[in-house]
């Protein structure tokens, strides 16, 4: 199936801002079942320098600088991904949890390692004792990674509030503990912690969900922003991808833009700004199928 | 003997004395030191040192203690007493000290590169994959070699059986290098027979190498390297200004510096200008707020783009701080044999790391003879004695290391050897560590002969500059010839003249354009309230209104006294003692002279060493005691005035004419001119009966009374007092010789407003214009007029004209030159 997705970010400023140094994070990642066809990125105003660079996880980073006095920038990804229509197999067996911890550390693999260095704190996910509580009840002793990776989602899911009012941006996951709301961000954040607190290796995914579901489907959670959800390493089956804030497990409604640590490894714009004062934020998402477009843009666009 | 010159601490066999083995006779290499200290004798060591000592206060020598109540900047505290270090024993450091040094750079190039050494498994990845000073955006970039560790310092340790150990490796951004400098030119100075008798290598050649390796990094001739300081409030700010100047350096905050097309550039009141090389003493993650730690107000935006780009390069390389951590040290012996194929020639400190399984049984183990710190900085933990915690402690903190092991590193406590420390006429013995330096050339590698040593502040074994210990210069006694090449010009011989101008940083601009602004704005109101001091209490109800009229000069916004009725003597007299003393009013003298302290603070390394000092001693001088009367303030008004032209004096005869000087005297002619203009409306209003005795006062706040006397002799006249106070060119006091100074300084500036230079030229010229002679001003008593004489209001509205001119000068000079220094970037996304 193809999506055709448009991500469109808006900032207006009170004052004009006379440089910006930004990176965008807006290139959804090929994968072996999962390629990102054509990508382009609409910068206006026009930016002076730009450049790009793949980062430490892969993911396709721009940077731009704008030179110009300006009082509004906005940035539209167009990106066309084509993705299986049958969904990844949930693995039916897996290791005990605890032999992935101790298989973790031993692994020098190329994939091995990179999956190891997930394990750790990062700059916004802390490992505490809390988390690991928490997350005791799913992984309980001697059972299967992948049952228990699903039942935590089930819980985080149930036992927390979606509400975009409660947390924002920079909101620490304790305080999402705390309060039992927040949004796909916070559930993913929460999610890794309690799997770095026993130890085990958990990567922060941001991506899109299908605006529109097909026919007889429910209308995901995240579906007009920007989404994130969870992705969890064990050596026998792999990175296993997880949705808290929907319960599901990410298949042909979920495209992966790039992942992370945390948040703050692919935000999917950031920037500094000299001038502006205050701004103002919007941000539009939509992903559709390509046969459901029209014939004129679909012949446009393909 | 030296038992003469010292009183001998009880020997403790445990440490080793690094002056004499058994506490009697010192060791060969210190002999002839000792006795040329006993030739000077302790009366004249102490004379000498006390003169040493006023100079390192008068230099303005500091390390800012963090949370110190006696105030941010602490004198630097040297020792008389050199650490003597023996000509066969250096050359074994030395080797030492290099072979790390080299190994530690491959370890760097390998992290940022291949990583060859964690899938090998010679590396655990958990010292990188745990640890926050790996920056993953340096990864894989391409920066010069020698660049991951320009500087490198490392700690050493010498333990009771006289062996060199590694306490510490500083791989970031090594502090300590200028200190050390500072420490050899000022005991150098107090003991210049004994240093030249003792044929002590010299550190000049070390900074020479540096500067030259610098200039090497960079592509073109005649590059701009700047030295990238967090700022003032920095613990060894004094350092970063003193290796600038001594290096040749800008230096600079990342508020100076911008990133335009892939480039850094330096904002400088003649424009941007390409930087090619940044020597910075900014922590790594602090170094750009896009790719690294968002939150910081000390990088620079996008230079780690301008990196990738080849088009800066950074000393040392960002991310170099990864290999600092303790947990480092148990895997160098093996990274030795494998990178170098030799073994470490300098040991490190025992030190386990907890990660590995072995490690962290023994460490569970032997809890009570080891400390345990955090492995990674982002673990804020004092050091742990083992030996101090007791039973239940013990067990809680065994189980808080099993949890997460790879954030700990434990060590053996090393005995630190001790070393003579000169106090009061006396030698005592303090614990000390050696800290040593090696840079990095391009073509090998060299250390600095010497090093920065620092000694306990007590008997305790703590050895901490933050805790409030000594340092000491360290003497190398060389055995061959040494190279006497000095950095600063020889004496004897015409240094070369060199005119060109040294790039101004704009937020330098901006703070001394306000320095003087505000030592113009202090000398005014010092002057306006003393006049008014000396005459409230005895004045008549005439005189009341004419203070009041010239309390109005002031244009204070939180005046004291009532809006809607005349205010009394008393009232008055209590505004004038708020103006003078509260500091809480922005409007007052002291938060006046409170901001002359700030910007000339930030200013400190544009300005002399005797002009800081002044401005420390002008802030001070509003010293106001309770039993104080009244009158008594003048005093301390003329003292406070006293030293207010010392410093114009300073700022006149001793400054050189650079752009730095042009925006400091533009700052004082705006401020003077604004004053002037604001005090000449009280004289083109006509005055009433009883408002003569204002012209007195006006004459007197202008200083120009004088001037006045000796052309007119008694009689006040506002017609010639508006000659002399603001048409006569020769007055320094007059309006018409700012502005006619405001002339001739602003178009010297680079890239000023044809516009605003026009303009200022037309004022001048009006104010010229009037036919002062002829003018028609009506005398009191004189009928009431219906309408004043044409002449009178052209002149009225010409100083109102210029009284809305001259901020408006002063804001197209901000925005020209400053604005783009002072707005900080803010993050969003």
């Amino acid at each position: 199936m193809i999506y055709r997705i448009v991500h469109r970010t808006t900032y207006r400023y009170t004052y004009p801002v006379s440089v910006g140094n930004h990176v965008a994070c807006l290139t959804p990642r090929s994968l072996p079942l999962h390629r990102c066809e054509r990508q382009e990125l609409r910068i206006t105003p026009p930016p002076a320098t730009r450049t790009e660079r793949v980062d430490y996880f892969g993911n396709q980073l721009t940077f731009f600088t704008i030179q110009e006095p300006h009082k509004k920038l906005v940035v539209e990804a167009r990106s066309f991904v084509t993705i299986p229509e049958n969904a990844k197999p949930w693995p039916g067996k897996s290791l005990p949890w605890e032999e992935v911890v101790d298989l973790l550390p031993n692994d020098r693999s190329a994939a091995g390692l990179d999956a190891y260095q997930f394990c750790f704190e990062s700059p916004r996910i802390r490992a505490n004792e809390e988390f690991a509580e928490y997350a005791h009840l799913s992984f309980t002793p001697g059972r299967p990674f992948a049952e228990a990776l699903r039942d935590l989602t089930t819980r985080i899911y149930t036992d927390f509030k979606f509400d975009s009012k409660a947390t924002n941006v920079r909101t620490p996951t304790e305080e999402v503990f705390r309060k039992r709301r927040g949004v796909c961000q916070d559930f993913a954040h929460l999610q890794i912690a309690c799997l770095r607190s026993l130890n085990l290796a958990a990567r922060y995914v941001s991506g899109y969900l299908r605006t529109y579901p097909p026919p007889g489907r429910m209308r995901l959670v995240g579906a007009d922003a920007s989404h994130a959800w969870v992705s969890a390493y064990s050596p026998d089956s792999g990175w296993l991808d997880m949705d808290p804030t929907n319960n599901v497990m990410p298949s042909d409604g979920h495209v992966t833009l790039a992942w992370g640590r945390d948040y703050g490894d692919v935000s999917p714009l950031r920037g500094l700004i000299l001038g502006g004062r205050d701004h103002t934020l919007k941000v539009g998402v939509d992903m559709k199928p390509l046969d459901c477009l029209p014939e004129r843009s679909k012949r446009q666009s393909v | 003997m030296i038992s003469d010159l010292m009183q001998i601490p009880l020997r403790d066999p445990t440490v080793y004395d690094e002056l004499s083995a058994d506490g009697v006779t010192p060791r060969a290499h210190w002999a002839p030191f000792m006795q040329g200290l006993r030739g000077i004798g302790s009366a004249e060591l102490e004379k000498r040192w006390g003169r040493a000592e006023r100079r390192i206060r008068e230099n303005g020598v500091t390390y800012n203690i963090y949370g110190d109540p006696l105030g941010a900047n602490r004198p630097w505290r040297i020792d008389l007493v050199p650490l003597l270090i023996g000509a066969e024993e250096w050359r074994f450091i030395e080797a030492g000290i290099v072979q790390r040094a080299e190994l530690l750079n491959l370890v760097l190039e390998d992290l940022y590169g291949p990583q060859k050494l964690v899938s090998s498994g010679r590396l655990p990845a958990e010292l990188l994959y745990a640890n926050p000073a790996f920056l993953r955006p340096l990864a894989g970039l391409t920066v010069p070699k020698q660049t991951y560790l320009h500087l490198l310092a490392i700690d050493l340790a010498r333990s009771a059986d006289g062996k060199w150990w590694v306490l510490a490796d500083r791989t970031q951004a090594p502090s300590g290098a200028g200190y050390a400098l500072e420490n050899r030119t000022i005991v150098a100075d107090v003991l210049p027979d004994l240093f030249r008798t003792s044929n002590v290598r010299r550190l000049a050649p070390f900074f020479r190498a540096q500067r030259d390796a610098l200039v090497n990094l960079a592509h073109r001739d005649h590059p701009r390297i700047v030295l990238l300081t967090p700022g003032p409030y920095n613990e060894t700010y004094f350092e970063h200004s003193y290796l600038a100047r001594y290096l040749g350096f800008t230096l600079v905050e990342g508020a100076d510096l911008t990133v335009r097309d892939r480039q850094v550039y330096l904002k400088t009141v003649e424009g941007l200008q390409r930087v090619d090389v940044i020597f910075r003493r900014v922590d790594d993650s602090f170094c750009d707020p896009l790719e690294l730690r968002a939150e910081s107000y000390l990088g620079v935006p996008g230079l780690v783009d301008a990196i990738a780009a080849g088009n800066v390069k950074v000393a040392n390389a960002l991310g170099s701080g990864v290999i600092e951590t303790a947990a480092m040290m148990p895997f160098l012996s093996g990274l030795s044999r494998h990178l170098l194929g030799e073994p470490l020639k300098l040991p490190s400190v025992a030190t386990w790391w907890c990660g590995q399984d072995y490690a962290l049984e023994w460490v569970l183990e032997h809890l009570e003879s080891i400390v345990v710190k955090p492995a990674f900085p982002s673990r804020a933990m004092e050091p742990v004695f083992g030996a101090d915690l007791a039973k239940t402690e013990k067990q809680e903190f065994r189980e808080r290391l099993k949890s997460r092991p790879y954030d700990y590193v434990a060590q053996e406590q090393v005995a630190l050897s001790a070393a003579p420390v000169w106090d009061g006429g006396n030698l005592f013995s303090r614990s000390m560590v050696l800290r040593t330096y090696v840079l990095n050339t391009g073509s090998g590698w060299v250390a600095m002969p010497g090093g920065l040593v620092r000694v306990a502040g007590s008997e305790s074994a703590i050895v901490s500059m933050q805790r409030g210990g000594h340092s000491k210069d360290a003497w190398i006694l060389w055995d061959g010839p040494v190279d006497t090449f000095s950095m600063l010009p020889p004496r004897d011989q015409p240094v070369e003249l060199r005119r060109a101008s040294v790039d101004l940083p704009s937020r330098v601009a901006d703070n001394l354009f306000w320095l003087g602004r505000y030592v113009e704005r202090s000398e005014n109101k010092a002057r306006l309230l003393r006049t008014l001091i000396t005459r409230v209490r005895r004045a008549s109800e005439a005189e009341l209104s004419c203070l009041l009229r010239l309390h109005s000069c002031l244009d204070t916004q939180r005046s004291t006294l009532p809006k809607k009725r005349r205010a009394t003597a008393r009232e008055l007299e209590e505004e004038v003692i708020s103006l003078m003393t509260d500091a809480k009013r922005p409007d007052s003298l002291a938060s006046t002279l409170a901001e002359v302290q700030r910007v000339g603070g930030v200013a400190r390394e544009r300005l002399s060493v005797d002009m800081t000092r002044l401005i420390g001693a002008i802030s001070d001088s509003m010293q106001i005691e309770d039993y104080m009367l009244f009158v008594e303030y003048s005093a301390v008004l003329n003292g406070c005035l006293e030293l207010l032209s010392a410093f114009s004096g300073m700022e006149r005869e001793n400054v050189t004419r650079g752009p730095g000087w042009l925006f400091m005297s533009l700052g004082r002619r705006l401020e003077r001119a604004t004053q002037s203009a604001r005090q000449l409306r009280e004289i083109t209003t006509p005055l009433a009966d009883g408002d003569w005795p204002l012209l007195e006062y006006l004459l007197e706040v202008a200083d120009s009374s004088m001037t006045y006397r000796s052309r007119y002799y008694t009689t006040l006249q506002p017609v010639a007092m508006l000659d002399v106070l603001m048409a006569d060119g020769t007055n320094p006091r007059s309006l018409a010789f700012q502005i006619s100074h405001l002339v001739d300084l602003y178009q010297k500036l680079p890239r000023h407003i044809p516009d605003d230079l026009q303009a200022m030229r037309q004022a001048l010229e009006l104010l010229q214009s009037f036919d002062l002679r002829h003018l028609d001003y009506p005398l009191p008593g004189e009928a009431a007029r219906e309408h004043l004489p044409g002449e009178l209001l052209r002149l009225q509205d010409s100083l109102k004209a210029l009284e809305n001119l001259l901020p408006f000068w002063s804001n197209n000079l901000s925005n020209q030159y400053f604005s783009h220094a002072r707005t900080f970037s803010i993050t969003i996304g």
